[in-house]
């Protein structure tokens, strides 16, 4: 399905599948810095916020075709499933992709995310060939 | 020209010296290789960014941690390990591979209330982000040692 040897891990070109907006939302900035360096790196434009309503807010802009919610659902101060749960509440099941970030191995946890309309879950640390690997299988 | 190339080589001889011997003694984990990946040309800071971040956050939660441990007839451990899973989750993901194991220590201890040994590992989680905030300068100043001697930083394969 796509051309290259290291899918992914080169520049981007235009038959790249992983062209695309993707939102990443995690609390910390260290989590988000570096998710969103290692989406880029996969090719992808990434918007990065660190609430649900920043999330939310970015969604409803319409001149932003996003494709991908990366959701980290470790957060401290906002639950992760609960925005996951409005995304698909304002969007549908459909529309945006969610991929949940978690450090949990717990079976209840991947329950949960299936649940919330969750498309993807990724162990953290993350990874950049399990992001890449990811992302292909769910786009 | 051979001069300048000998100076280079040594330089990046020793970076990678460095750099192999901070894994081997531990400070660090693969997870700090996978973000040596996601620096380039394009971004040659990234590494530096993301672990000053790191560090600040690290001084940040140990300082919020002590105030909350301080007085023993009112310890918040909510709180506490609140900052604990935070500063697992960020050592984590940038391979500081001995803060992360403090904190999993830290995180029983939290579990049982148990103060005292929430006091140890707060001391022990400060003692180990500030010996590897200097491990990694002196590994940030030979890399920038390499560029201004006109060389390349090796990749290093970390077995």
């Amino acid at each position: 399905m796509l051309a290259g040897n290291a899918p992914g891990l080169q520049h981007p070109n235009s038959n790249s599948i992983l062209r695309g907006l993707i939102i990443t939302l995690a609390y910390d900035d260290v989590n988000r810095t570096v998710t969103k360096r290692l989406l880029e790196k996969l090719g992808c434009e990434v918007t990065a916020v660190s609430s649900g309503f920043e999330c939310l807010s970015a969604l409803s802009n319409v001149e932003m075709p996003y494709r991908v919610v990366i959701l980290d659902l470790q957060m401290p101060k906002m639950d992760g499933f609960e925005v996951a749960m409005k995304i698909r509440k304002f969007y549908g099941y459909h529309w945006p992709l969610i991929i949940a970030l978690t450090a949990s191995t717990e079976d209840h946890v991947r329950e949960r995310c299936l649940q919330m309309g969750v498309n993807g879950m990724i162990q953290k640390p993350v990874l950049l060939h399990v992001m890449d690997s990811e992302l292909r299988r769910a786009l | 020209l051979h001069a300048m190339n000998t100076v280079v080589a040594q330089l990046q001889r020793r970076f990678q010296d460095y750099l192999v011997s901070l894994y081997q003694q531990g400070f660090l984990d693969n997870q700090f290789t996978e973000l040596r990946k996601l620096q380039d040309e394009g971004t040659p800071d990234f590494v530096a960014e993301v672990v000053s971040l790191f560090f600040d956050d690290c001084s940040k939660l140990i300082n919020s941690m002590s105030r909350s441990l301080e007085r023993p007839e009112n310890v918040d451990f909510k709180q506490v390990d609140s900052g604990v899973h935070q500063l697992k989750g960020s050592s984590s993901s940038v391979g500081a591979r001995r803060v992360k194991n403090v904190c999993i220590s830290f995180k029983e201890c939290c579990d049982v209330q148990n103060r005292e040994g929430c006091l140890r590992c707060l001391q022990q989680v400060d003692y180990e982000y500030k010996m590897l905030k200097t491990k990694l300068q002196d590994l940030f100043n030979l890399e920038q040692q390499i560029v201004q001697a006109g060389g390349a930083i090796p990749q290093v394969n970390i077995n």
